[in-house]
């Protein structure tokens, strides 16, 4: 089934290439950067690169643009875990968890495992892309906008799932990022709503920069107050880290030691990652939320069984979940390049402009690229491999300099967060709009924090909210409004069964958690 | 606190600052006495997001457009709104000629259908560098192979046929409604489903869930060039070098053509002399070889126009877009069968339903011991300083247009530090230091515009 001749072509194009190396080297550098800045994500890495792209040839442009999404995806773990401000969205799911993990001197840990997951990640989506490929894609290709609209209602279950405390507060959390999402110009109508009049208000609410106000700027504001509302007594930060703690054979042993004692839960993570990331329209944030919920899901049931445990257990669960989200982020980006390669699709932004890059170098993705250009598409395999390869000693360099960020004093790093917060929402789209959204989404991040509300579904709400309402109302043209249109092919019965069920399930549960304390 | 209400230290803080911004700005005016256009970068607005074919156009367009003037041009991707943020932001940035709009077909067609006040009269036309004809694609399984099959089947069912290709009212739904009423059909015989973007369309073409998809060929290049779908028809005046094969619709028989198109613009009231220097460097990068080779691999169709040519075909397809939007057919497709407001309404029930649990939850909480020790110091003094921060944001978002990013970041690091209760040195030095560094980390490494002020910076 593999033609050798092919494969060692493109080995020998990718890995004895000495530009090749200087490249993905530089461009692991770039991504990493990028992506630690919030407001910048992995897609406007890319897509500051494009000009650059020309005068590469196809496997060079094509290794930067690889190794730069694959850094700056985890890049956004480092403000994630140290400011508690996600770096890109796909970070957005475990802000909480992680930053619990900071305010106990423990960001490395967490910032270590992060890398060490999202290497595994990364290979283990390179391999299902290379193994099932093909047959992933024709999977895709099944999907119509009825089956969209359950997968994302699946989505939104998973920010209730993964929320701590009650979960009515969690459910108004989502529905108020949800009412935010149909602010502006509905995509579906193109219809002005709840406006006000105000023209800035037509393009909507961007989430970048509401993500960047409601962890980041509440931060600022909870700690202006005195102390988080959660009124958990926090020790000072620790010391730097010794040397040894953090050297690269260490991480090796890492991984290898995640491998074997979480082996069914990074299965299950990759593959909701690149099942989630080869459908078009859904990408790495959503992949994040979905395993982390599904993660959080098991250990549930888990502890069901064996009761409640103490601190460090819950500690340990904790950083599994993370683990998880981390795996599926990274294993996505892979998954979005099945639909781009077998069909031309793109299965995100990324995969669009890598798209045009080949287009640009007269190759046009699609079933005939297997036939004529079979040494380009095990290049790209190869490729994914090297990129995460090279992300785990640039990941190291990343997190050994990021440690310093907790050794400013406060009085000065606050002030700097804040300065982040404005320029990083402002240079999403270069307006000023953006930045007063920034603002009132992190007052109203600090009154959820108070009324013990979680902030991370109404993220959720707002990234999901416009493509949800766009499917609904396409499923119901499609089917002239009637409300059956939605359970008419035997895929979307499937999901909405599993819907049912997921809801259903989270009732009993949270009626019997009512009797129990009732007794 | 205390160094809130310590006024002689503030005092102090501020002469230090003073002294120090002196230096630091006559250095850099120094620099920037040069009179020349263009002096400083420029901006290129785009109204579509990153990735998408106006997108790579417009990246391409400011890297040439850098060697022609010499200074760099960054690409801002003002999206939203269906294009009516980007196109409205363009038209009302202020008239230096620093600030260029790659302006789509849209801006032809939203004043039409009262989204947008900005019309193609509030530009003033540098070039036009691409037009793209509709085009008419089924899947590969479907029966029909000619623009008469699908006459005929519109004309025999009975139910609508379900089309996309674009969001409601965008610019292929017109191409098709337009044709269907050249064709003499009701406009009920279409159902088209608003969907985002020719990609997702196809997709859904491909997924079974619509039977005619219109966009244009390079949108649609990777499927068609797979054999995955068939295009039946151009709506062009001649066949498309990038599909030779495919017929016009003329030659099957129906007169009608429509086209998207691309071109660079700059607001209306830029000096004469800045707009020549423009019209020139503009000509000069799209008849140059290298665009048009980037044109051909990237699939778009090119056709130039000089400015005044421009200005001539942009009224004339102003002319052509108020006919057919403003066409019975056009506003009666339009009454959707699922209304605006259905799915805010559905979420506002739902609301109301789990208000109820989540307040009986808050009102476990508030009963806790630790909450009832907190709010008990909650004297009104804890609230000034967050109060300070989120004044400090909204003045920098009021002045920042005016005096520019440096200052305004400095003053706005200036008062954050003091409300933090920094030291002496802490303070000057972040002061003096975070603006420049934010503004070379963002405008200079990564190419994203900061507003510009009174030190030019």
């Amino acid at each position: 089934m593999v033609d050798i001749g092919a494969f060692t072509e493109a080995a020998t194009q990718v890995f004895s290439r000495g530009d090749v190396w200087l490249i993905v080297i530089a461009a692991a550098l770039y991504g990493v950067f990028v992506g630690a800045i919030p407001g910048l994500t992995a897609t406007m890495a890319v897509a500051l690169f494009v000009p650059m792209a020309y005068w590469l040839d196809p496997i060079a442009a094509i290794a930067a643009i690889i190794t730069m999404a694959a850094c700056a995806i985890f890049a956004g773990d480092l403000p994630t875990v140290l400011l508690r401000i996600p770096g890109t969205p796909a970070s957005a799911a475990y802000v909480d968890d992680a930053y619990a993990f900071t305010r106990r001197g423990e960001a490395q840990r967490v910032l270590r495992l992060g890398l060490v997951c999202s290497v595994i990640g990364g290979i283990f989506g390179a391999i299902a892309m290379m193994m099932l490929g093909g047959w992933l894609a024709q999977a895709a290709g099944w999907f119509s906008v009825t089956e969209y609209f359950w997968l994302f209602l699946i989505g939104l279950t998973c920010a209730v799932i993964v929320a701590e405390g009650p979960r009515s507060k969690a459910v108004l959390s989502l529905l108020l990022g949800l009412f935010f999402s149909t602010i502006g110009l509905s995509a579906a109508h193109q219809e002005p709503r709840f406006t006000l009049g105000i023209a800035s208000l037509y393009s909507g609410i961007s989430f970048i920069p509401a993500m960047i106000g409601l962890f980041g700027m509440s931060e600022v504001l909870l700690n202006l107050v005195g102390g988080a509302a959660p009124a958990k007594p926090r020790p000072p930060v620790a010391p730097t880290l010794q040397r040894s703690t953090n050297s690269l054979a260490l991480t090796l042993q890492e991984i290898g030691d995640r491998l074997r004692r979480r082996k069914m839960s990074t299965l299950r993570s990759g593959g909701i990652g690149v099942l989630i990331g080869m459908l078009p329209g859904a990408g790495c944030d959503i992949a994040s939320w979905v395993a982390f919920a599904a993660s959080r899901r098991m250990q549930q049931k888990a502890q069901a069984v064996t009761g409640d445990e103490g601190e460090v257990e819950s500690q340990r669960r904790s950083l599994d979940s993370i683990g998880d989200a981390t795996t599926a982020n990274n294993a996505s980006l892979a998954g979005s390049w099945i639909p781009a390669l077998v069909f031309g699709i793109p299965g995100d932004s990324i995969t669009a402009i890598v798209i045009g890059v080949l287009m640009m170098k007269n190759l046009t993705p699609g079933p005939q690229i297997f036939d004529e250009q079979l040494p380009l598409v095990y290049s790209i395999y190869l490729l994914f491999i090297l990129a995460n390869l090279v992300l785990l000693p640039v990941g190291l360099l990343a997190i050994r300099v990021s440690g310093t960020i907790v050794q400013i004093p406060k009085a000065v790093l606050f002030p700097l967060i804040v300065a982040f917060c404005v320029t990083g929402s402002y240079a999403l789209n270069g307006s000023l709009f953006d930045v007063l959204t920034m603002l009132a989404m992190g007052i109203l991040g600090f009154v959820l924090v108070r009324l013990r509300m979680p902030t991370a579904p109404v993220v959720l709400g707002i990234i999901l909210g416009g493509p949800l309402e766009e499917r609904l109302v396409q499923s119901l043209t499609a089917a002239n409004g009637n409300i059956a249109g939605l359970v008419q092919r035997p895929l979307s019965i499937a999901l909405a069964t599993l819907f049912v069920i997921l809801v259903g399930s989270m009732l009993v549960e949270s009626f019997r958690r009512r009797d129990r304390q009732a007794t | 606190m205390k160094h809130l209400f310590s006024e002689r230290e503030t005092f102090r803080h501020a002469r230090v600052l003073c002294a120090a911004m002196v230096a630091v700005s006559c250095f850099v005016m120094g620099c920037g006495s040069n009179q020349e256009f263009p002096s400083r970068p420029l901006t290129l607005i785009c109204p579509w997001s990153a990735g998408g074919g106006t997108d790579r156009i417009a990246r391409q367009v400011a890297v040439q457009l850098e060697e022609e003037l010499g200074v760099p041009v960054n690409v801002v991707n003002a999206t939203g709104g269906g294009g009516v943020t980007g196109h409205s932001r363009g038209a009302l940035a202020s008239p230096d000629g620093y600030t260029l709009t790659l302006a789509t077909v849209e801006l032809n067609m939203l004043h039409h259908r009262g989204l947008s006040a900005v019309g193609p009269d509030d530009y003033q036309p540098l070039g036009l560098l691409n037009r793209d004809p509709a085009a008419l694609f089924v899947h590969k399984r479907s029966d029909w192979h000619s623009l008469a099959d699908v006459d005929a089947a519109l004309a025999e069912r009975a139910e609508p046929m379900n089309a996309s290709g674009t969001a409601a009212g965008g610019i292929w739904h017109a191409a098709l409604i337009g044709w269907v009423a050249q064709c003499g059909l009701p406009s009920e015989s279409v159902n088209w489903i608003s969907i985002n973007g020719a990609a997702p369309s196809l997709q859904e073409l491909m997924a079974g869930g619509i039977d005619l998809v219109c966009c244009s060929i390079p949108e649609a290049r990777a499927m068609l060039d797979a054999g995955e779908i068939r295009c039946l028809g151009l709506m062009a005046d001649e066949r498309s070098p990038a599909a030779p094969d495919v017929p016009t619709f003329r030659e099957q028989g129906d007169d009608w053509s429509l086209s998207s198109w691309r071109g660079l613009l700059c607001p209306r009231g830029v000096p004469p002399e800045r707009v020549a220097v423009l019209e020139a460097a503009v000509d000069r990068l799209s008849r140059s070889p290298k665009f048009a080779e980037f044109m051909d691999s990237g699939g778009f169709q090119t056709s130039i126009a000089d400015a005044s040519e421009f200005t001539e075909f942009l009224s004339r397809s102003d002319r052509q877009f108020a006919e057919t939007l403003g066409s019975p057919a056009f506003v009666q497709s339009q009454t959707a069968v699922v209304r605006p407001y259905f799915f805010p309404i559905c979420l506002g029930i739902l609301g109301l339903i789990f208000v109820v649990p989540a307040c009986r939850s808050q009102a476990a909480v508030a009963t806790e011991p630790s909450v009832a020790e907190e709010s008990d110091d909650s004297s009104w003094s804890r609230w000034i300083r967050p109060a300070v921060v989120i004044l400090a944001v909204t003045a920098f978002v009021a002045t920042c247009e005016t005096i520019g990013y440096v200052l305004a970041t400095a003053a706005l690091m200036w008062l954050l530090v003091i409300v933090f209760g920094a030291t002496r040195r802490q303070t000057v030095g972040v002061t003096l230091l975070a603006a420049p560094l934010l503004y070379q980390l963002f405008a200079r490494t990564l190419g994203v515009p900061l507003p510009w002020g009174w030190l030019g910076w």
